[in-house]
């Protein structure tokens, strides 16, 4: 069945923002959690909030989907579409670092790299565009089918 | 104990087993046939539920309340004049899409309304999948499943319709027509509303709808009231077959919507847009989507402007420079340096995040997001006495108030309009951003984005909590329907939105040309004017801006009302001249501290100075509810045609400032913060 599929990916992805999320929201309260540094984590509460709202659209596919809920993939469709829209958020936030340093040479921005841009919604949302590639139009059709 | 009695009536679409349901209730034994046209005169029965003696009136089926043969005459008569307590409309499970049309037109007359979804038994068998809690969250109708030929769910629908002629107040759905119709439906609802024989017997807005929608019976009623001349003259203005044919696109185009929800089988395909809905409209999930992508907007408009503003600062520096260079006049030097470009170099240095902010939220608009967020957030803005309508105005805000203010003219009951405008200025509108962007900056570095976005969260809950307040005291009543409006989702091109943005963001290029640049000015010119008894000359570096200056006098006047605030009197001075426009507190600022154009100047010298994070706290705060701008005085004045309610207004706001400032910089200074 074509929804097992979606289901796994839904149930990680899930899994993976609402955990992150988490994790932001602590770092943005000023809780040390330890995995900031290795994983890129920013202290940011409401950003860490966002996440988990993705991660509870991804979870409550599993939900639906489990119950046979058919149109329970548009849940996994939207928390693609909003993971890929965080992502953007993201990558146009490194595209800012970018000009600071290279075309405004802000002092602020001494010795940055790229990697100090990267951020969870980035390399997370790789997952979602593969997901999104990979069903792409048969998210409508397959529902349509059943 | 005396028994309730309540009267109903059973409408619906032909052979939907209305007369079969009929007989179930009340025992009687009416012809039914599986053929419509069975029933066509009106019949009455009697049933005692619980403690409720229920008169049931069995109707002739109908398709719309537009009648076209006599016995659906007979129907939408009973319907629309004799207004029973309840109409239970029966609703054939198997073919929802015609059925819901007739639905609409129900909600529209503001009939409280039960739905018997009936037929349960075909549906089911077919194997369509009903949500019956989805279908009465998009209708705001109460839904019962029956299998009338076998007296099943009978009990609960009885049930229903006695808790729903108990209620009080009802708030109903209802279609939107789309802006050009709604124009024409606003313009008619004025002119009825005044014949208040009409308008007290039937609601004005389901009036307007039925003229132009051409229905003969009301243009007849129409003829013989007082407003006959002006309804013609409206009327005779327009296409009617256009309007008709138009409208009922619009009601089958809401059902379209609302139909994949409620029932997947039910629909050919599954489009994106229908799996979209099914998530943005989710009860639970519908609210934190619209935050997180509001915050997606937010971040992009608080980061990405960061080296954008770099090179406006720049621009604005070389712009210091040759103006040093080139002008010798010692007085003439200080207008442009300390005043025109110190002033207008402050608010200008902001005009990106403004763009992108324009930018995010037309993007929102135009993919047809928001309509859903109005969607999603009407139920909570019922519960604090406001319409879904009420939504986009507020949101609106977000950019500027006073378009956002007369945009509240789309909400036709008067005193939803009064509330949604006295609790616009708390919406944080972009001219209060640079306030607190420097603030912010200068105070809290890497939190700066998190307090912002408190400071607007601040700002949401404080209109949220003033509406409540407001509706419950001084403009008492209950909000009027929610028109649902919901467009196909369309992914929106840059260029459209592009446009959008600029034509918002040049206004605020206007703005800085004009009023705050006349603004700096004026305050430049009262801090070169020496104090009385003071002896230096007009625009004399050892005066400018200090306390030997006039402005330095004005402001030690007022400087007692803001000091239990923690400001000092060039805060004070800042505040009132923000009163201009509220980027002028930022660029007064400017003037007052002689930062020139340079916005980390004025940064670092606050935070040097006497400014801690407690009172930028403080200040951003003010900033945020107190006296909003005189632009927005000025429309609100307009929109509401009342100085009373104005005042009331500024009054308010200004108060409720000061004490938030006030607990803010007291309790603060009491757990040690800030010091
Ligand atoms: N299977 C099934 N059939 C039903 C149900 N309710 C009514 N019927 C049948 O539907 C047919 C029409 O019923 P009526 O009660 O005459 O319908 P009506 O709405 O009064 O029709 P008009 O008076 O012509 O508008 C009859 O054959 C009923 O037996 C139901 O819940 N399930
Ligand atoms: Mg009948």
């Amino acid at each position: 069945m074509a929804n097992t599929n979606k289901m796994i990916f839904a149930m990680v992805a899930g899994i993976l923002y609402v955990v992150f999320g988490i994790l932001k929201m602590l770092e943005g309260l000023g809780i040390e959690t330890g995995l900031a540094e290795s994983l890129l984590i920013p202290g940011d509460f409401f950003g860490g909030f966002c996440f988990v709202v993705i991660g509870s659209v991804f979870l409550y596919a599993v939900k639906e989907l489990s119950a046979g809920v058919h149109m329970g993939v548009s849940y996994v469709y939207v928390g693609i579409l909003m993971s890929l829209v965080f992502m953007a958020v993201y990558l146009l936030v490194m595209g800012a670092d970018l000009l600071m340093f290279y075309a405004v040479k802000s002092e602020d921005y001494e010795g940055w790299r790229i990697i100090d841009s990267m951020r969870p919604g980035i390399y997370l949302g790789l997952l979602s565009l593969i997901g999104y590639f990979s069903w792409k139009d048969r998210f409508t059709t397959e529902m349509t089918n059943v | 104990m005396e028994k309730k009695k309540i009267t109903i009536a059973l409408a619906g679409n032909p052979n939907v087993g209305k007369t079969t349901l009929f007989n179930a209730i009340t025992g009687a034994r009416q012809h039914v046939g599986n053929w419509p046209g069975v029933t066509v005169e009106k019949k009455t029965g009697k049933r005692t539920y619980k403690d409720t003696e229920v008169e049931v009136v069995d109707l002739p089926g109908t398709y719309s309340l537009t009648a076209y043969s006599l016995d659906e005459v007979v129907a939408r008569d009973y319907v629309v004049e004799e207004k029973p307590d309840v109409v239970v409309q029966i609703v054939d499970a198997t073919n929802l899409e015609r059925n819901l049309y007739l639905t609409t037109q129900l909600m529209e007359l503001g009939s409280k309304v039960v739905i018997a979804l009936n037929m349960w038994d075909l549906a089911e068998s077919r194997g369509d999948k009903i949500d019956t809690r989805k279908m009465e969250d998009f209708l705001e109708i109460p839904v019962v499943k029956t299998v009338a030929n076998r007296a099943e769910g009978i009990d609960a629908l009885l049930e229903e319709v006695v808790r729903e002629a108990d209620k009080g107040e009802h708030h109903e759905h209802e279609v939107s027509y789309g802006d050009d119709i709604e124009k024409k439906i606003i313009e008619l609802e004025k002119i009825v509303g005044k014949d208040s024989a009409l308008s007290g017997k039937y609601p004005v807005r389901w009036l307007s709808v039925k003229l132009l929608d051409g229905d003969e019976n009301i243009l007849e009623k129409i003829e013989g009231s007082s407003v006959a001349t002006q309804v013609n003259s409206v009327l005779s203005a327009i296409k009617k077959e256009d309007y008709e044919a138009a409208m009922a696109e619009k009601r089958y185009e809401t059902i379209n919507t609302v139909l994949p929800q409620v029932c997947v089988k039910c629909v050919k395909e599954v489009t994106f847009s229908d799996m979209i809905d099914r998530v943005v409209t989710n009860k639970y999930l519908g609210i934190p989507v619209f935050l997180a992508m509001m915050w997606a907007a937010f971040e992009v408009t608080f980061t990405v402007a960061t080296p954008l503003m770099e090179f406006v600062d720049m621009f604005f520096g070389w712009l210091a420079g040759v103006v040093a260079q080139s002008i010798t006049n010692p007085v003439l030097g200080s207008l442009l340096g300390d005043g025109i470009v110190a002033g207008v170099g402050a608010v200008m240095i902001f005009l990106p995040n403004i763009l992108l902010l324009f930018l995010m939220i037309s993007l929102l608009e135009d993919s047809g997001y928001m309509a859903r967020a109005a969607f999603v957030m009407d139920k909570l803005m019922y519960k604090i006495g406001l319409n879904g309508r009420s939504f986009i105005p507020l949101l609106m805000g977000f950019g500027c108030n006073v378009p956002a203010i007369m945009a509240t003219r789309t909400i036709e009951d008067e005193k939803d309009r009064l509330v949604t405008i006295l609790v616009n200025p708390f919406i944080s509108c972009g001219a209060r951003l640079p306030v607190y962007l420097m603030l912010a900056g200068a105070f809290f570095g890497r939190q700066a984005g998190t307090v912002i976005f408190g400071i607007y969260i601040l700002g949401i809950i404080v209109a949220i909590l003033s509406a409540k307040l407001i509706r419950g005291t001084v403009v008492k009543g209950k909000p009027s329907p929610f028109i649902m409006e919901l467009p196909p989702y369309r992914l929106p091109t840059l260029k459209a939105s592009a446009i959008h943005m600029w034509e918002k963001g040049s206004i605020y290029l206007k703005k800085a040309g004009t009023i705050i640049l006349a603004g700096v000015v004026f305050v430049w010119l009262l801090s070169a004017i020496p104090a009385p008894g003071v002896d230096a000359a007009f625009a004399s570096e050892e005066i400018l801006g200090t306390e030997d200056s006039l402005v330095g006098v004005l402001g030690h006047i007022i400087e007692p009302l803001v000091a239990p605030l923690g400001f000092d009197w060039k805060v004070a001075v800042a505040l009132v001249f923000g009163f201009i426009a509220k980027e002028i507190v930022i660029g007064s600022m400017g003037v007052l501290y002689g930062t020139g154009e340079d916005e980390d100047a004025l940064a670092e010298i606050l935070t040097a100075g006497s400014m801690t994070p407690l009172t930028a706290l403080g200040l951003m705060v003010f900033t945020l509810l107190y006296a909003p701008c005189i632009a927005c005085v000025g429309v609100v004045k307009k929109e509401t045609g009342s100085w009373k309610w104005t005042l009331f207004m500024v009054a308010y706001g200004t108060t409720l400032a000061w004490i938030a400032a006030f607990l803010i910089f007291r309790i603060g200074t009491a757990i040690g913060w800030g010091l």
